[in-house]
């Protein structure tokens, strides 16, 4: 595999994965699961573009976060989409949709992002999106929910992306995720530990097998 | 869908030289193969929706009298897996969602560099990824569908057998409702009901979709309290409440339906009861596999006074 089509993960004991791959982070809240996410888009230069879809915190605190474990926030090819209905004053690095009941909304942010990423030569994109299960509690149904996922993850498979979608499964019936999970290629699991957090990778080809600290 | 099939595609805009130059654009392109029809104003691409079958809409966000959202709004009542994008020079900021915050829509600007091949290319990806869809579907969705095709019932003259398995059915078990239904691209189309009046149900309000995707069966005890189908009032208003579903599968291993089982309380079935319901989804495929199979010898095989001409 060469640079050109996969993505690679200078901070974790990940192999480069596919380009066009969207994967689904599992993991309960504070033991690190959003921080790994942070990391996973994270890449080994300044050449891919980055969008965060925030559900659950505002784009400033999560640009905050994200400096605060060591990453550099580039808004000329970085840019949070905010979900939340408590965000602060709109910046250039942060783009305000209704709420996280607004799908539709936050679709259009997305797609109108990707594009400018796309128009000033960024053609290599990772995709955050935090959580999934804040997504579900807002929106007045779950079958929205499912269209967004399947709408956003297939525009990052045939553009070529990565996206990493992270879900509490404690916060979800089991039922609705394994159908949620349908729309992605392949699991990343986090979990508690006996020390400290670790994760291991399910479902992709020439990973490394075993369970690797949450850096 | 396969990639070399010839597609369907409403173009809505009011700017009367711009809908031909994107249809000409769109139809030149070598990116896809597609028919496009245009209109400039929202009830006329309803009445064209309404008429005809459409793979795609692109629509401009600002209409006369309305907005591109106020199609889409329509569009996932009327026609729920339509793909659509909007394709607009008005940016993010400026488009009032607030009146389908559920219906989730591409978007594309007209602004950007070389923005009809942008469009050709987001056509096709829409389609082609059925990406707009509120349901999970195989990867063996268009083998799925051509499936659909070899074994229809009318053609196989087998509308009586699925008839009497389903009275069967009904006496077999005690509950509210029995049916077979086949699943479509689109819609699901009741083959036989017992126990109630029903024609067809869009797909993502049909709970057999899911079924389809399982390895044996579905069943959901109390459907109102399933995070996936709780919020599905067309469920409720038929009074669905409880399902048990087998998928109707090819020797292929292609789902083509479901054989169902609905009451109108929440329940529970024993193993005997649900390995009953897969002997009888057994057997109405059994009959139809020997359908289709004598059907294909009848074809090829001339019959003798033919033969001797």
């Amino acid at each position: 595999m060469t640079a050109q089509d996969s993505y690679v993960f200078p901070e974790l004991a990940l192999e480069p994965v596919d380009t066009g791959t969207n994967l689904l982070l599992t993991g309960p809240p504070l033991v690190g699961t959003q921080r790994l996410l942070l990391s996973m888009v994270t890449g080994a230069d300044d050449s891919e573009g980055l969008l965060f879809i925030s559900a659950d915190e505002d784009g400033v605190s999560i640009i905050e976060d994200y400096e605060a474990a060591g990453h550099t926030f580039d808004p000329g090819r970085m840019c949070v989409i905010d979900c939340t209905d408590h965000s602060p004053e709109p910046t250039g690095a942060v783009r305000q949709v209704s709420g996280p009941s607004d799908l539709t909304g936050i679709g259009i942010e997305f797609s109108s992002l990707y594009e400018s990423l796309s128009a000033s030569g960024v053609d290599r994109v990772r995709v955050g999106l935090y959580s999934i299960p804040t997504l579900l509690a807002f929106a007045e149904d779950f079958r929205a929910v499912y269209r967004f996922l399947h709408t956003v993850t297939g525009r990052i498979r045939t553009a070529g992306g990565l996206g990493v979608f992270a879900i509490d499964p404690g916060a979800v019936d089991d039922e609705a995720f394994a159908t949620v999970a349908q729309a992605f290629d392949s699991r990343v699991i986090v979990r508690a530990g006996d020390d400290d957090p670790e994760f291991r990778v399910r479902g992709l080809p020439d990973q490394p097998d075993g369970w690797h600290p949450v850096p | 869908m396969s990639g070399d099939e010839t597609v369907s595609l409403l173009y809505v805009d009011p700017d009367e030289q711009a809908r031909p130059e994107v249809q000409t654009d769109l139809e030149a392109s070598p990116l896809l193969g597609v028919d496009v029809q245009t209109c400039g104003s929202r009830s006329a691409a309803i009445e064209a929706l309404e008429s005809t079958a459409v793979d795609c809409v692109v629509t401009e966000y600002e209409l006369p009298e309305a907005t591109g959202i106020e199609l889409v709004h329509w569009l996932r009542d009327e026609r729920p897996d339509v793909p659509c994008i909007l394709y607009t020079d008005v940016g993010p900021d400026a488009i009032e969602t607030a009146i389908a915050e559920d219906a989730v829509v591409e978007y594309l600007p007209r602004d950007i560099p070389d923005s009809s091949r942008s469009l050709a290319r987001l056509v096709r990806n829409v389609i082609a990824e059925r990406s707009q869809l509120a349901y999970p579907v195989s990867e063996t969705e268009d083998e799925r569908l051509a499936a659909i095709q070899r074994y229809d019932v009318a053609d196989l003259e087998a509308t009586a057998t699925v008839d009497r398995l389903t009275e069967l059915l009904a006496s077999h078990f005690d509950v509210a409702v029995v049916f077979v239904g086949v699943v479509d691209a689109h819609e699901e189309r009741f083959l036989a009901c017992k126990g109630a009046d029903w024609d067809r149900l869009d797909r993502e309000d049909a709970i057999c979709s899911h079924t389809l995707l399982e390895d044996e069966h579905l069943v959901v005890e109390h459907v109102q309290s399933d995070a996936r189908f709780a919020d599905i009032e067309t469920l409720e208003a038929l009074d669905i409440r409880s399902y048990a579903g087998v998928p109707l599968t090819t020797p292929e291993g292609l789902p083509i339906g479901a054989m169902c089982l609905i009451d109108d309380a929440p329940r529970s079935y024993s193993d005997d009861d649900i390995e009953d319901l897969h002997r009888f989804a057994d057997e109405l495929m059994e009959q139809l596999e020997l359908r289709r199979r004598l059907s294909a010898v009848e074809r090829t095989v001339p019959k003798p006074d033919e033969g001797s001409q």
